[in-house]
């Protein structure tokens, strides 16, 4: 029996290779208002880790993201900009936002999940309208539909990003954290139980596995990590209005997941940077955004529904495949490997 | 010695179909225990009863002597009862790594916190190399469960439930779609897990090759009922089971 592959991969050496040139060269040709939107980009990709682990992961297609984004980013906003009289430090908002997420979004998916299936889908749907609704009118919690604005930066141990340069060194760390949690929670027994139940719920039942809870459990994180970019992107436009966290909006955060590749770790990356920046990147050709985009969606899930990042395996699979028939070719004397 | 497993008058309906129809059974600990009957008869029901997919209508199930009755499925699990499928259930876009690791879990039972930090259960390469020596096949970790043959599938479900260190497991048709050496492996893993072990196996099987070779004590279930309970050369002569399976000469009974 072959002895199991160590954990480095030659995949993930290249990643990281990748990940420092970007983190190097970027800065040096973004600047100003483009950064600004990588910055978006990178904050994106926070709630759309959260997703990965829910709909990848377990299967179960939720739109919640953008409410948690919501309550994220009103609770910084309200607590940093001293609309309600008192200034709270960002990095104690920061804190308090992801206990508060815990638990609301412990509670939301405890009474979500008495719904499975499609009928759980349309339960967040139902909760991304209730809660837009209150983000657009209420006024004396979120501003109405003026919004929240002169929220304070971000500021750890005293110091503050300066620029959308500084944030992006800034967000980079974050989301880094972030993928590599996720990555975790993919090999750890959480991530297979998960994997278990979006597969074959029955089997997963007889594996021991409290499928109530477990999809609460990962309901859970991705609210916080939601919650997390919310707060975050506050912090970083210090200015919150509740166009941010429309159901047009959520659909996004599922496209930015599924051109990466859902499960994939990298993929889910590149996807929202992707998403993001590719609107002004066809800058140009404004009139026909929606219709590329569409168009674009359509051609992923036919051709590509694993994504960017199926799409590389499937490269990497075939590139491997050829090696080793060339291999073959080359020393037919040798005894083949027995299978 | 307690039975490991019993059912008390286990009684089950869907709607007006009577699947299961105040069965009473038992299983000792280290037995292997045939449950067979001609299809329909609600056998696979029975398997579902016991692990909790369905809960009986009245009656009740004992796990050691403990009623599980109600308790929920995954709970049941996690009390040691096992469970491979007639179709293979697996994780079709995982590794086969992640598929067998799905059984450590569940006999490790550390909890998701504390997997995430790392902290290692039972040796699982090991337990695993030493199951696998019964079985004819090998196979790379990492490849994809779809890349196995169907009868490769069905036995890597008996070593994953193998691996979930069980107390009892239900096996349900490991024969069907296996050659005559994967059978011949299937029985010796089965018996390696009942005689090493202690686990007890209750086996739906249509092969009466396997169940006459390997079962101690068989019961017949034909329209929910029990007809017949008894070792294998009892079963084989009981006139209620030769006419469950071949039917009843109507001009003999006439003439």
């Amino acid at each position: 029996m072959k002895k199991m592959k160590s954990y480095i991969k030659p995949s993930s050496f290249l990643i990281f290779i990748a990940l420092a040139i970007f983190v190097a060269l970027v800065p040096a040709v973004n600047q100003g208002y483009s950064m600004m939107i990588l910055n978006l980009g990178l904050i994106y990709s926070i709630a759309t880790y959260g997703l990965s682990v829910m709909l990848g992961l377990g299967g179960q297609l939720s739109f919640a993201a953008v409410s948690f984004m919501g309550l994220g980013a009103y609770f910084t906003a309200n607590l940093c900009s001293g609309r309600l009289g008192f200034w709270v430090d960002t990095s104690l908002t920061l804190v308090l936002v992801l206990i508060i997420s815990t638990v609301v979004a412990f509670l939301i998916g405890m009474i979500l999940f008495r719904l499975s299936g499609t009928y759980f889908t349309f339960g967040t749907i139902g909760l991304v309208q209730v809660t837009w609704s209150f983000y657009l009118s209420y006024k004396p919690l979120f501003g109405g539909p003026d919004g929240i604005s002169n929220v304070a930066t971000l500021r750890i141990f005293g110091w503050s990003p300066v620029d959308y340069n500084q944030w992006f060194y800034v967000l980079v760390v974050i989301v880094l954290i972030v993928a590599i949690l996720v990555e975790r929670i993919r090999r750890s027994q959480l991530g297979r139980s998960l994997s278990a139940i979006r597969d074959n719920e029955i089997a997963a039942q007889t594996l021991g596995i409290n499928v109530y809870m477990t999809k609460v459990i990962a309901f859970t994180i991705a609210g916080v990590l939601a919650a997390l970019a919310g707060s975050l992107y506050a912090m970083h436009s210090q200015f919150v209005s509740s166009d941010m966290f429309t159901f047009e909006r959520a659909t996004s955060y599922i496209i930015m997941a599924m051109l990466g590749g859902v499960n994939n770790t990298f993929g889910v990356f590149v996807g929202s940077v992707l998403v993001t920046m590719l609107p002004e990147w066809l800058r140009g050709m404004q009139r026909y955004l929606q219709l590329i985009y569409g168009v674009g969606v359509i051609l992923l899930m036919v051709f590509m529904p694993m994504g960017l990042a199926g799409l590389a395996g499937n490269f990497g699979k075939s590139i491997k495949r050829k090696l080793r028939s060339a291999a073959v070719k080359n020393a037919p004397a040798e005894k083949e490997d027995a299978k | 010695m307690n039975p490991i497993l019993r059912l008390d008058k286990v009684c089950k309906r869907f709607g007006g179909v009577i699947a299961a129809d105040d069965v009473t059974f038992s299983v000792m600990p280290g037995e292997i225990h045939g449950l067979i009957g001609p299809n329909g008869a609600g056998k696979s029901t029975l398997m579902n009863l016991i692990s909790g997919i369905y809960i009986p209508d009245s009656g009740s199930i004992f796990l050691d002597e403990k009623d599980i009755s109600n308790v929920p499925s995954h709970m049941r699990a996690r009390m040691g009862i096992g469970r491979t499928f007639q179709t293979p259930r697996f994780l079709q876009r995982s590794s086969i790594r992640d598929n067998l690791l799905l059984g450590t879990d569940l006999a490790n039972q550390m909890g998701y916190l504390k997997s995430y930090f790392g902290k290692k259960g039972s040796n699982f390469e090991e337990e695993l190399d030493r199951l696998m020596k019964y079985l004819d096949f090998t196979f790379d970790w990492e490849e994809d469960i779809n890349g196995l043959a169907y009868g490769q599938r069905k036995q890597l479900e008996i070593v994953r439930s193998m691996l979930t260190h069980p107390k009892i497991m239900l096996v349900d048709e490991p024969a069907a779609g296996l050659n005559n050496k994967e059978i011949d492996d299937v029985m010796a893993l089965l018996n390696f897990a009942a005689k090493q072990f202690g686990i007890g196996v209750l086996l739906i099987e249509h092969s009466m090759d396997m169940i006459m070779n390997i079962c101690e004590d068989i019961v017949v279930i034909c329209f929910g009922k029990v007809i017949a309970m008894g070792g294998p050369s009892k079963i084989s002569c009981d006139e209620a089971v030769i006419e469950a399976y071949l039917g009843r000469d109507l001009d003999a009974s006439n003439s």
